[in-house]
């Protein structure tokens, strides 16, 4: 008589390729967790900053690198190199500059004092953009195709930003930028 | 044998329904301070305002997985259904709550930081992972079968997952260099008063819904599992009758 008890097999098959559906969502997951973590050990964002790159030169050679650095806001020049628009400036970090072209358009919140990731490589020559002083001025720059900004936590409104930010383009107009 | 009905149709009750009123104020209140009130930020301008929804979503992701960790070791020590119940109810939430700091943290990077997403940045990366192992989570929970059986497996992927929170949150300090993502905002920004007040009401209202949804699911899966119970028993009375009737 226990065998009336005894729970009976799913009449069809849809209880089991029911099941079929968390556990193919479940591996994935599995998969796609893999891939993500090998993905962030290959470092795809890691970036030198300024001055790491600077000591690097010779070992980064040609190859591309990210870079960061914070842009000198009265280096900012929009130029031409060759046929193509860029944008000129030079970044800073930790005392050492590296001057920059840019090709395509710069990040919206691209400004100077807020820092820039690059992503491009060395050149062995100087910037060649016509009203752009590069403030490195070592015979290199850093030819850069990508730009994001990386802003800080500070949320601020200050009622003389505006300000400064206009003094910041007078100095760059009147090609001071030693101020 | 007891049937055990469930007293009413819905998990509504006095405190749930305050909670949802609340909620539904506290929205209307972030709404008005976060469009009006709140000034905009030197740097973003208004896209700064996406911080009154994502820093509060990525908080409660938080809590919502510490709360299925501790609802997870609950069951794996003293096999608490109660507890058991609220570590898959947190989960649903804080999954919610994973994929909205996802999506505005993305909306709200192209503006600032010229991109949707990178798949080489610690921050963003580590964060889709507990997305993605929380989805794994109530994948498990779904496959049904043995519930004692399924209800363990969930509650180890509901440890680890709770394991890797330490590095979501800390992966912008200790891989700096890894991350276009900014430190934290509470313990290292500087932030104008009235962005900080407003930035309180959306931890306030986010931690009302959290409670408010929480409660609901809990109820829910509670009633689920007592629905099973009572199918169940009707089954084994069915059964027990056509015995009798042999």
């Amino acid at each position: 008589m226990t065998d009336a008890l005894t729970p009976q097999a799913p009449r069809s098959g849809r209880t089991r390729s029911r099941r079929w559906v968390p556990t193919a969502i479940g591996a994935t997951v599995a998969v796609l967790i893999v891939v993500l973590v090998w993905n962030l050990f290959t470092g795809a964002l890691f970036f030198y900053n300024a001055d790491e790159a600077i000591e690097r030169r010779s070992e980064l050679g040609d190859d591309r690198f990210t870079l960061q650095g914070t842009p000198v806001g009265c280096s900012i020049v929009a130029g031409v190199q060759g046929s193509d628009a860029v944008t000129a400036f030079t970044v800073a970090f930790d005392g050492a500059l590296v001057d920059v072209v840019h090709r395509g358009e710069p990040a919206e919140l691209f400004e100077g004092g807020t820092p820039v990731v690059l992503d491009g490589q060395w050149v062995n020559d100087s910037a060649g953009v016509d009203g752009f002083e590069g403030l490195a001025d070592d015979g290199w720059h850093y030819a850069s195709d990508r730009m994001r900004v990386k802003h800080d936590e500070d949320y601020i409104n200050d009622d003389e930003y505006e300000e400064r930010l206009a003094e910041a383009d007078a100095l760059a107009a009147a090609g001071d930028c030693t101020a | 044998m007891t049937a055990i009905a469930p007293a009413s149709n819905h998990t509504g009750s006095r405190t749930t329904r305050l909670l949802g009123a609340a909620v539904l104020l506290g929205l209307v209140a972030l709404i008005l301070l976060g469009f009006f009130g709140a000034p905009e930020d030197d740097e973003q301008r208004d896209a700064v305002r996406m911080i009154f929804i994502h820093v509060p979503s990525a908080i409660f992701t938080y809590v919502a997985f510490v709360t299925t960790a501790i609802g997870s070791v609950m069951w794996l020590l003293r096999r608490s259904i109660w507890w058991d119940t609220v570590a898959g109810a947190a989960a649903e939430i804080g999954l919610l709550f994973c994929g909205l700091t996802l999506f505005t943290g993305s909306v709200w990077g192209r503006p600032t930081w010229n991109t949707y997403w990178d798949w080489g940045d610690v921050r963003l990366v580590t964060t889709l992972i507990l997305f993605l192992m929380m989805i794994g989570y109530l994948s498990v929970r779904s496959l049904g079968g043995d519930e004692g059986a399924t209800a363990t497996r969930a509650a180890v992927i509901g440890v680890l997952a709770a394991a890797i929170l330490p590095i979501v949150n800390r992966s912008v300090e200790w891989w700096e260099n890894n991350t276009l993502h900014q430190k934290s905002t509470l313990t290292d920004g500087d932030l104008e008063n009235l962005t900080l007040f407003t930035l309180f009401v959306g931890f306030a209202v986010w931690g009302l819904f959290f409670a408010w949804s929480l409660i609901h699911r809990f109820r829910i899966t509670w009633l689920e599992r007592e629905l099973r119970a009572i199918d169940l028993d009707r089954a084994l009375d069915e059964r027990r009758a056509e015995r009798d009737d042999v």
